[in-house]
C-alpha cells in the first residue's frame, strides 16, 4: 500500500469516503440485529446482509479480489448455516421464544472488548495511512496473491493446515461413529434377522 | 458528462439483454422441446409460430393475483424471487462478448471469482423462497436447493480455477486474450464438468429434484403466483444465458473462431451460447430427473476427483510447456 | 462386448435428436381438418325414410338415449274390397349425445339400415340439454356419411351382393324358362 502525499482532512470528504462511511453504518447495523433479532433465519439473512456490506467496504478500498471471495465463501457459509439451523432448531417462522440467551451481557462484553482491542490494534498500525485509490489498484488479485505467496506465505500454510486437519478430523469422526454402530450392530442382531449377523 | 452516458448506455444495453436473451431461451426451448417430442410447440400466439408465446405469458402472469400464505414469512417471502434474479444481472455485466473495452459491462479484475461468488447468492433466494413460504414442500425443495449448491459449488470453483490457471489471469477479459485453440481439447473434461455442474446450480433438469413437480410439487416456488413466481422462471432462464456464456468464455473461447475474430467476435461468442443453450435444453428433453442421493453422488465421486484431475493436468501441461 | 461407458446417454441424445428432424404428429385441428376413417364413429345419423318405428334401437340402447315418437295411420286398400293396411308413422326421433356412449348398438341392431355412423364430430354445444338432436339434424347428418370403404383384397363378397346376385339369376333363369317352352 503506497500512502499518498496529498494531505488529507477529515472535513473535506471525498464521495468514495462518504459512500464508505454510509456502508460502514448500514453493515453496522445489520451486524446488530442478527445478534439481537430473535428470529433465527432473520438472524442468518440480516448476516449475509453485514457480511455483503464488509465486502463493499473492500471494494471501496479497491481490494477486489477479497470481496469477491469475501461474497463467494461467506455466501456459502450462511447456507450451511441456514441448513444447520433449519435441521437442528426448528426454526419457526416468526419469533423463537428461546432464541436468547441468559448470557447477553457477557456476550456484549466480551464483544465490546474484542472490537475494542481489533480497533486499537488497526488504527495503532496504519494510523494516518491513505491508500491512493486512484492510482492502481492496491488489492487486485495479482498484488494480493504476490503478497500472499511471499510475505504471509507461512501463515497461509499454517491455516491450510489447519483447516486440512479439520477436514481429516471430521472424516475420522464421522468413520470411527459409523465403525461403531457396526460393531454394535453385529452381536446385538435380532435372533428373527439371522442374515444380518452373518454379513 | 460523457462517462455518465457511457455507464448508462453499458448498463442499458446489459438490462435489454438481460430482459430479452432468457425470452429467446425460452421460446427456443417451447420449440425444441416439442419438435424433440414430435409436436409443434405454441403455434398461435403472435401470429407466427407463437414466437409472442412468452409475451403472452408475461400478460397472463401480470394479471393474476399476487397471493403471500398467511402462514408466511411475509417479506423475506416476497423479497426472495429478486435475490434470485438480481445476482444474474450482475453477471451478465462482467461477461465480455467480444475483444476491446466496448463489447463488455464492465472490466474486473476478479472477474471469474465475481461470477462464481455472485451466482452462488442467487440460490440464496430459492432457500429464502422455501424457508418463508411455510409450506413443507418448499422447505424440502429450498434444503435440497442448498444441498445442491454444496455439492456443485466446488466443482465448478475448482474447474474454473484451473482454466484460471491455465491463463494465469482470474479476469474474464484476460483469460480469452490468453486463449489458444488448443485449450479446448486441454480442459475439456473441466469445461464439461463446469457445464453440468452449473445446470445443476440452475436446477436444470435432469438436476432438477429441488424442483421435482412430481415428488414435491414446485419446490421452492409452490406458493408463488403472478408476477414473483414469474420472476423465478426468469431467474432460470438468464441462468441459462449466463451460464452458457461463462462457459463459452471460460472453456470455448469466447470471441476466438477461425476467421473473423477482430470485427465479428461477438457473433463467435453469441453463436457459442446459443449452441450451449440448445445444448441444455436437448439434455432436458433427453434425461430422466436424478434421485436426490444419487445427485450428491455424481458430484462428490465424479465431478470432485474429475475437475481435481483436471486441476492437475493443468499444472503439469503449464509446467511443461513454460 | 460391454458397452462404452456414456454410449446410453449418447444413445438417447440421438433419438431426441433424430426426433427433432422428423415431422410432427400434432394435429392442427381448427386450421386443418382431420383425415378420419370412413368407420369413424363421430356421430350417429338417420335415414328416416328407412325407419319404420321398430324401436328395436330405442330398446337396445344401453343407456336409453334414444326418443322416439310415434303414431299410427291407416293406409286405404289398395284394392277395391281390399283390407285397410296400418303403419307407424315417425313422430319424433331424437338421440341425446350427452348420454351416448357411441357403443353403435343401435346402429347394429336397426334391421332397415336407417341408422349409420358418420365421422361428423363438430357438433359441441354450450348447454347440455341441447346436446340432444332431433329428427331434422340427425337426417341432415346423413350427408356426411361416407361410402363404406372397399372391402380387402380377396375378402368374401357382401351378404347384400350375393343376394342380389342370387335373386337376379333366379329372375334371368324365370325369364329363360318360358321362351325355352316356346320353342318346344
Amino acid at each position: 500500500m503506497s500512502p499518498a502525499t496529498a494531505p488529507h482532512g477529515f472535513l473535506s470528504p471525498t464521495g468514495v469516503e462518504i459512500a464508505f462511511v454510509l456502508v460502514g453504518l448500514v453493515t453496522f447495523g445489520a451486524a446488530l440485529v442478527t445478534v439481537t433479532t430473535r428470529q433465527l433465519v432473520h438472524a442468518a439473512l440480516w448476516l449475509v446482509m453485514a457480511l455483503g456490506g464488509l465486502a463493499v467496504e473492500y471494494l471501496l478500498l479497491t481490494a477486489e479480489f477479497i470481496a469477491w471471495v469475501q461474497v463467494l465463501i461467506y455466501v456459502g457459509s450462511v447456507v450451511v448455516l441456514l441448513l444447520f439451523g433449519l435441521m437442528l432448531t426448528r426454526a419457526p417462522i416468526g419469533r423463537s421464544p428461546d432464541a436468547d440467551s441468559g448470557n447477553r451481557w457477557a456476550a456484549l462484553v466480551v464483544a465490546v472488548a474484542a472490537a475494542a482491542a481489533l480497533v486499537w490494534v488497526v488504527v495503532d498500525a496504519f494510523r494516518a495511512t491513505w491508500i491512493d485509490l486512484d492510482g492502481t489498484a492496491a488489492g487486485s488479485a495479482k498484488v494480493t496473491g504476490a503478497s500472499l505467496f511471499q510475505h504471509w506465505v507461512l501463515p497461509f500454510e499454517a491455516l491450510s493446515v489447519l483447516l486440512l486437519a479439520a477436514l481429516v478430523g471430521a472424516i475420522a469422526l464421522s468413520r470411527k461413529a459409523k465403525a461403531d454402530r457396526a460393531a454394535a450392530d453385529i452381536p446385538g442382531a435380532r435372533s428373527d434377522r439371522p442374515t444380518e449377523g452373518a454379513r | 458528462m460523457n462517462d455518465a452516458v457511457d455507464v448508462a448506455l453499458r448498463l442499458l444495453i446489459v438490462f435489454v439483454v438481460f430482459l430479452t436473451f432468457p425470452l429467446i431461451v425460452g421460446q427456443t426451448e417451447h420449440k425444441v422441446m416439442a419438435h424433440m417430442q414430435g409436436r409443434l410447440g405454441p403455434m398461435y400466439a403472435g401470429g407466427f409460430h407463437g414466437w409472442a408465446q412468452l409475451v403472452a405469458d408475461g400478460v397472463k402472469f401480470a394479471q393474476k393475483e399476487d397471493v403471500v400464505p398467511s402462514g408466511a414469512d411475509r417479506r423475506i417471502f416476497q423479497i426472495a424471487p429478486a435475490v434470485a434474479l438480481l445476482p444474474y444481472l450482475l453477471i451478465l455485466l462482467a461477461i465480455p462478448i467480444g475483444p476491446g473495452e466496448g463489447a463488455v459491462g464492465q472490466v474486473l479484475d476478479a472477474g471469474v471469482f465475481f461470477v462464481l461468488a455472485v451466482m452462488g447468492v442467487g440460490v440464496l433466494g430459492s432457500l429464502m423462497a422455501g424457508w418463508a413460504s411455510a409450506n413443507k414442500f418448499s422447505l424440502l425443495g429450498g434444503l435440497r436447493t442448498a444441498a445442491q449448491l454444496l455439492a456443485y459449488e466446488l466443482p465448478m470453483l475448482l474447474t474454473a480455477a484451473s482454466v484460471a490457471m491455465a491463463a494465469g489471469t482470474v479476469s474474464l477479459p484476460g483469460i480469452l486474450h490468453a486463449f489458444h485453440w488448443w485449450w479446448v481439447p486441454w480442459q475439456i473434461v473441466g469445461a464439461v464438468v463446469f457445464f453440468v455442474s452449473g445446470l445443476a446450480e440452475l436446477q436444470r433438469p435432469p438436476f432438477d429434484m429441488p424442483v421435482a413437480d412430481s415428488e414435491i410439487i414446485f419446490g421452492a416456488y409452490t406458493e408463488y403466483t403472478g408476477l414473483r413466481f414469474a420472476l423465478f422462471l426468469l431467474a432460470e432462464y438468464a441462468g441459462i444465458v449466463v451460464l452458457c456464456g461463462l462457459t463459452t468464455v471460460l472453456f470455448l473461447g469466447g470471441w476466438h473462431g477461425p476467421w473473423g475474430a477482430d470485427g465479428l467476435g461477438w457473433v463467435w461468442t453469441l453463436l457459442k451460447t446459443a449452441v450451449l443453450a440448445f445444448v441444455v435444453i436437448w439434455l432436458r428433453v433427453t434425461y430422466p430427473r436424478l434421485r436426490e442421493d444419487q445427485l450428491q453422488k455424481f458430484s462428490w465421486t465424479l465431478l470432485v476427483p474429475l475437475s481435481l484431475a483436471q486441476i492437475a493436468l493443468t499444472g503439469i501441461v503449464k509446467v511443461v510447456i513454460s | 462386448m460391454a458397452p462404452i461407458p456414456g454410449s446410453g446417454l449418447a444413445k438417447g441424445l440421438a433419438v431426441t435428436l433424430r426426433t427433432m428432424t422428423r415431422k410432427t404428429v400434432t394435429e392442427q385441428y381448427p386450421d386443418a381438418q382431420p383425415e378420419l376413417p370412413p368407420r369413424t364413429r363421430g356421430v350417429i345419423g338417420l335415414f328416416e325414410e328407412n325407419c319404420t318405428v321398430c324401436m328395436l334401437c330405442a330398446r337396445e340402447c344401453p343407456d336409453w338415449c334414444i326418443y322416439i315418437d310415434s303414431h299410427k295411420e291407416t293406409v286405404p286398400a289398395a284394392v277395391p274390397g281390399g283390407r285397410e293396411r296400418s303403419r307407424n308413422v315417425l313422430d319424433r326421433f331424437a338421440i341425446d349425445f350427452s348420454l351416448c356412449m357411441y357403443c353403435g348398438i343401435c346402429i347394429e341392431v336397426c334391421p332397415f339400415d336407417a341408422l349409420f355412423w358418420s365421422p361428423e364430430f363438430e357438433y359441441a354445444e354450450t348447454d347440455i340439454h341441447e346436446l340432444t338432436h332431433e329428427r331434422d339434424k340427425l337426417r341432415e347428418w346423413m350427408w356426411t356419411v361416407p361410402a363404406p370403404p372397399a372391402l380387402d383384397p380377396g375378402a368374401e363378397e357382401p351378404k347384400e351382393l350375393t343376394a342380389a346376385r342370387k335373386a337376379a339369376e333366379k329372375l334371368a333363369a324365370a325369364q329363360a324358362e318360358p321362351t325355352r317352352e316356346e320353342e318346344a
